[in-house]
């Protein structure tokens, strides 16, 4: 028997009741952990999962809810001793039935990034040590899980590390999310494309109050469902659960119309429970509920239904953009970050990523974005690169269901890019070019988008997923290009029923008032049937067109929409009243007026040089603020806010020196870290900024960082002067480690073996004779100390 | 599940430094919109479970012995204001450092506000009168490491979504564990304050002239 044949021959598949509450009964004692009974109790263990059996499971899972390393350290066991007997167990109960044993594994126990500190691929590892160890199992059951990205680890290292099907299972609260938000949604959106066998919820509430969130997953799947949920509430005093077995199985079919095939109990069940769902299922049959949703991609929290136009926003892109490049070589994260941010507020529903430059490791950066852009912006991103291997770890790193930039219909790009998306459940963008180039007319163009759309569907890949791409040329250059374009468009929507994707702005290439033309092609190009623009969002009349289209085309009704992104707006583009006082430069840093700062410095560079301007009238005012915060006449926020306005003044600065191509006015480099292990890192941070506005540059290596990185970034890039901070007591021994490789490394030393590196060093826990003990060169109790130093060592 | 309808703003002003003036209007009104966002994410949680004394594997050392001389149970306690704060709090710090500071410090006074609503909470469910005060691992030389049992003890990953990392910083941050002593008796004061702080030596408050807020009762 295996779980095909069963799923063929059963209308439903029991699942067993919950293994904590039965041990708890039983009052069976144990230390550390319930799956050492395995060992100790191996009969005990092996009659509870009996009696499910004897009660109709068609299914039991193992003993192994916690059978991790992490969880395991201190019981003395492998997790290879305790799986290995929790499956044999399991499989002498349901010796001579036909009842299958699941691997059980449940989350590591650990929060991962951006969260906590568990990385991607210790998660992996982690579940990869279980799976192989479980490996004589019939199927692998992911249960109680509340991180969709920890989830999504377990199912690749299941899929890449053994053949059983695959069961995995949410578990949500009241508010119907996880704790970490993810939706039942983006649960069910994101799980079906990693190609699991079925999806569900287990633990969270009592059935009774499951409806909402069944009803929301099995819009978003093909999949059959699974319930597992737990008997009710328990009771705080007596722990006594309130949802009785007949209530419980009754609760539960009342679920069946939302194609839920797998049924079975969480916490507070017992074979009393299964026998009653047996019973009560035994006259119902199975009702098949196939996706209801359209085209849609996801992050772990928010799920973008391709129902009408959607902004990609274009951004973050390096593409002739002289900032975001040199960003990529510093590794200024918070750069990318800024400008997803901004590209939401400006409308974008969906981000574009690409960070293809000569000089990085494009791999490297591309999984570092994603995680980055995911910890703080909840928009479904579109990887974005012409690297097959740099998309494909882009895609492991994304949390959710993304979009990958782009296939073609040449053979190459299909073969490699194809089984990447059919792999990580991606949807994607196909280009109509091949080997021949772009086809001039609109019927080579959908003659590529036909073949892209039957290479990916043989792979398995949903139609839904996939969205061509018609190609925009330049219209200056080739004038009826455009008209083939829209052609082409058009027919693709109609006739091929895919989604469309289009980048708007190459349109008017060496034409003036390129603006008015991209707005023009983009409404016309959105009445042909285009979903998603990919565009700059920052441009008020383009998203405006967008949201005026919607409202037009009948996608928002009432626009309600639209009335909300512009209710508050002025009428007209007419620039806003002048305020006719002008504030003075060291008045606007003081008070912390960014825009009045920047104002002041542009009318001061007509007739001061921009050095005068940094060491007479900026930092001057800087440092009296930076007094009054040490004499407490100021609170931290106000400091902060007088940082950002000198560093808006900075900015105005630096673009005038980079038109007038005059020297830079960068302070020296330093590299800033929260050291291995830690993840507070708000200190860090405002050190940075004040540093940044002080106009040095600094290398932002982040929180959590391994010494070698520093090490290595400070040989690569010739940096002298690091940052290290730490906040915990337990953090001290990482900051004393990274001392010392900076101190041992031969590449930063002088040739007299002294180091050519500074240090300073911060954190709450730290003294200055601690700090002097492990070696730093300063220590500094808060940022202004930090400024302090770094003038005194870089000037 | 405890709601929030305020914050204790006094106290994030005392973490946000600048002891001896009032908070101007621009800064006053920074805080009040701080707190409209900050409440509207908080998803505050906790925990508790009465254990009975002695309970050797969760007071290791001196100070917590000390702190509960005389009591014959203890109230375990862990809170959160869940994952939706750490993130506005990464969010901020992208998009504007000022905002992320005195979200940071409203948060840490939410998230007391939300244990002082939990042991009122607890008070009400149990029959001893008299409580000591909350103490967490990590004071004196009250083992961090105690946290793993802790959580453990209330099944908190599991129920409320608060776990450790690798170096005992629990996620999500803005989290609090900590054990109160229950006695039938009342109990003497104990040290609570800048004595037992192992953050004595390099205390931004204490430098100041001030403290972090906990009564100073050392002698």
């Amino acid at each position: 028997m295996d779980l095909k044949t069963l799923l063929n021959n059963k209308e439903f598949v029991i699942l067993d009741g919950a293994m904590g509450t039965l041990i708890q009964k039983s009052g069976a004692a144990y230390e550390h952990s319930p799956e050492t009974l395995n060992l100790t109790r191996p009969e005990l263990i092996e009659s509870f999962h009996r009696a499910y059996v004897e009660a109709g499971s068609d299914v039991i899972y193992t003993n192994t809810f916690g059978a991790n390393a992490y969880k395991l350290a201190e019981s003395g066991c492998t997790v290879e001793q305790i799986i290995t007997a929790a499956v044999r167990n399991a499989k002498k109960a349901a010796e001579g039935t036909d009842t299958l044993v699941a691997l059980d594994i449940g989350p590591v126990g650990m929060l991962l990034e951006p969260a906590g500190s568990l990385r991607f691929e210790q998660a992996y590892d982690y579940f990869k040590e279980q799976i192989l160890a479980g490996r004589e199992a019939d199927l692998i059951v992911f249960e109680t899980m509340t991180d969709l990205f920890e989830l999504k680890a377990a199912v690749l290292a299941a899929k890449e590390n053994s053949e059983l099907p695959i069961l995995a299972t949410m578990t949500f609260e009241r508010n119907g999310r996880t704790f970490t938000g993810v939706s039942p949604a983006a649960a069910a959106l994101t799980l079906s494309g990693l190609g699991v066998d079925a999806v569900g919820v287990n633990c969270s509430l009592g059935p009774d109050e499951l409806e909402s969130v069944v009803a929301e997953m099995t819009r978003y799947t093909d999949l059959p469902l699974i319930i597992k949920a737990n008997a009710g509430l328990p009771d705080p005093n007596s722990n006594e659960y309130n949802i009785l077995p007949g209530q419980f199985a009754e609760c539960v079919a009342s679920l069946l119309p939302y194609g839920v095939k797998f049924v079975g109990g969480c916490c507070g069940t017992t074979p009393d429970y299964i026998r009653e769902i047996r019973r009560v299922l035994a006259d119902k049959a199975y009702i098949p509920c196939p996706r209801t949703a359209g085209a849609a991609v996801c992050s772990a929290n928010t799920v973008v239904e391709i129902d009408g136009p959607r902004i990609i926003g274009e951004r973050i892109n390096p593409t002739g953009k002289k900032i975001f490049k040199q960003a990529l070589v510093d590794n200024n994260i918070d750069y990318i970050l800024n400008q997803a941010l901004v590209q939401i507020q400006g409308g974008a529903e969906l981000l574009d990523v690409n960070v293809g430059h000569p000089e990085i490791d494009e791999k490297k950066m591309m999984t570092r974005v994603v995680g980055a852009i995911q910890s703080v912006c909840d928009a479904p991103l579109q990887i974005d690169s012409t690297k097959p291997e740099v998309l494909e770890v882009g895609l492991r790193r994304y949390n959710g269901k993304p979009i990958v930039n782009s296939v073609n219909g040449e053979e190459k790009s299909l073969a490699a890019v194809l089984p990447l998306v059919k792999k990580y459940g991606a949807a994607v963008v196909g280009l109509t070019l091949d080997e021949g180039g772009i086809p001039s007319t609109a019927e080579g163009r959908f003659a590529i988008a036909e073949r892209i759309v039957s290479r990916a569907t043989a792979l398995g890949i949903d139609k839904r997923d996939i969205y061509i791409d018609c190609l925009t040329l330049t219209v200056s250059a080739e004038q009826d290009a455009c008209r083939e374009t829209l052609k082409a468009l058009h027919r693709v929507k109609t006739e091929l029923g895919c989604k469309t994707v289009l980048g708007v702005s190459n349109i008017s290439f060496g034409l003036p008032d390129r603006g008015l033309v991209n707005r023009t092609f983009l409404t016309m190009a959105l009445e042909q049937g285009l979903d998603l623009p990919i565009m700059n969002p920052n441009i008020a009349p383009m998203t405006g067109a967008v949201r005026a289209y919607r409202v037009l085309a009948g996608i928002d009704r009432n626009a309600n929409e639209f009335i909300a992104a512009y209710q508050d707006a002025p009428e007209t583009q007419a620039p806003a009243a002048q305020t006719q006082t002008e504030t003075d430069v060291v008045t606007a840093v003081r008070s912390g007026l960014q825009s009045e700062g920047a104002a002041a410095v542009e009318r001061l560079l007509q007739t001061e040089d921009a050095m005068t301007i940094i060491n007479e009238k900026l930092i001057p005012a800087l440092d009296k603020v930076g007094e009054d915060f040490e004499n407490n006449k100021i609170f931290l926020p106000q400091l902060i806010q007088s940082a950002n306005t000198a560093q808006a003044c900075f900015n105005v600065i630096k673009e005038h020196l980079s038109k007038t191509g005059s020297e830079n006015v960068s302070k020296g480099k330093i590299i800033l870290a929260t050291v291995k292990g830690d993840i507070h890192d708000i200190g860090k941070n405002i050190v940075k900024t004040l540093l940044d506005n002080y106009g040095y540059t600094v290398v932002d290596l982040g929180r959590d960082v391994d010494p070698q990185i520093i090490v290595d970034t400070a040989v690569e890039q010739h940096i002298t002067m690091v940052g290290l901070s730490a906040l915990m007591t337990t953090t001290l021994k990482s900051m004393e480690d990274t001392i010392a490789l900076l101190r041992a490394t031969k590449a930063l030393q002088n040739p007299d073996g002294s180091s050519k590196v500074t240090v300073f060093v911060g954190g709450a826990v730290l003294t200055k004779d601690y700090a002097m003990k492990i070696g730093a060169d300063y220590y500094c109790r808060d940022a202004k100390e930090s400024v302090d130093t770094a003038k005194l060592v870089l000037g | 599940m405890i709601t929030l309808q305020s914050l204790n703003k006094a106290e994030a002003v005392r973490y946000l430094g600048g002891a001896g003036v009032a908070p101007n209007d621009a800064m006053n009104a920074l805080l009040d919109d701080c707190e409209r966002e900050l409440l509207s994410v908080i998803d505050a949680k906790y925990l508790y479970r009465v254990i009975d004394l002695p309970c050797g594997e969760l007071t290791q050392g001196q100070d917590i012995k000390k702190h509960l001389a005389g009591c014959q149970r203890a109230a375990v306690l862990c809170a959160t204001l869940g994952a939706g704060v750490d993130r506005l709090l990464r969010v901020s710090q992208i998009a504007d450092m000022s905002r992320a500071v005195v979200l940071n410090s409203l948060a840490a006074a939410a998230i007391e506000q939300v244990c002082d609503e939990a042991e009122r909470l607890i008070a009400e469910r149990v029959s001893e009168p008299y409580f000591t005060f909350r103490f967490s691992p990590g004071y004196g030389d009250y083992p961090l490491d105690t946290q793993k049992r802790l959580l453990r003890l209330l099944d908190a990953p599991r129920k409320i979504g608060l776990s450790l990392n690798d170096s005992l910083l629990l996620t999500p941050v803005k989290s609090v564990t900590a054990v109160i002593g229950l006695s039938d008796q009342p109990i003497p004061r104990g040290k609570r304050g800048c004595a037992i702080c192992s953050l004595r030596e390099t205390c931004a408050y204490r430098r100041k002239g001030t403290h972090c807020g906990f009564e100073n009762t050392a002698e």
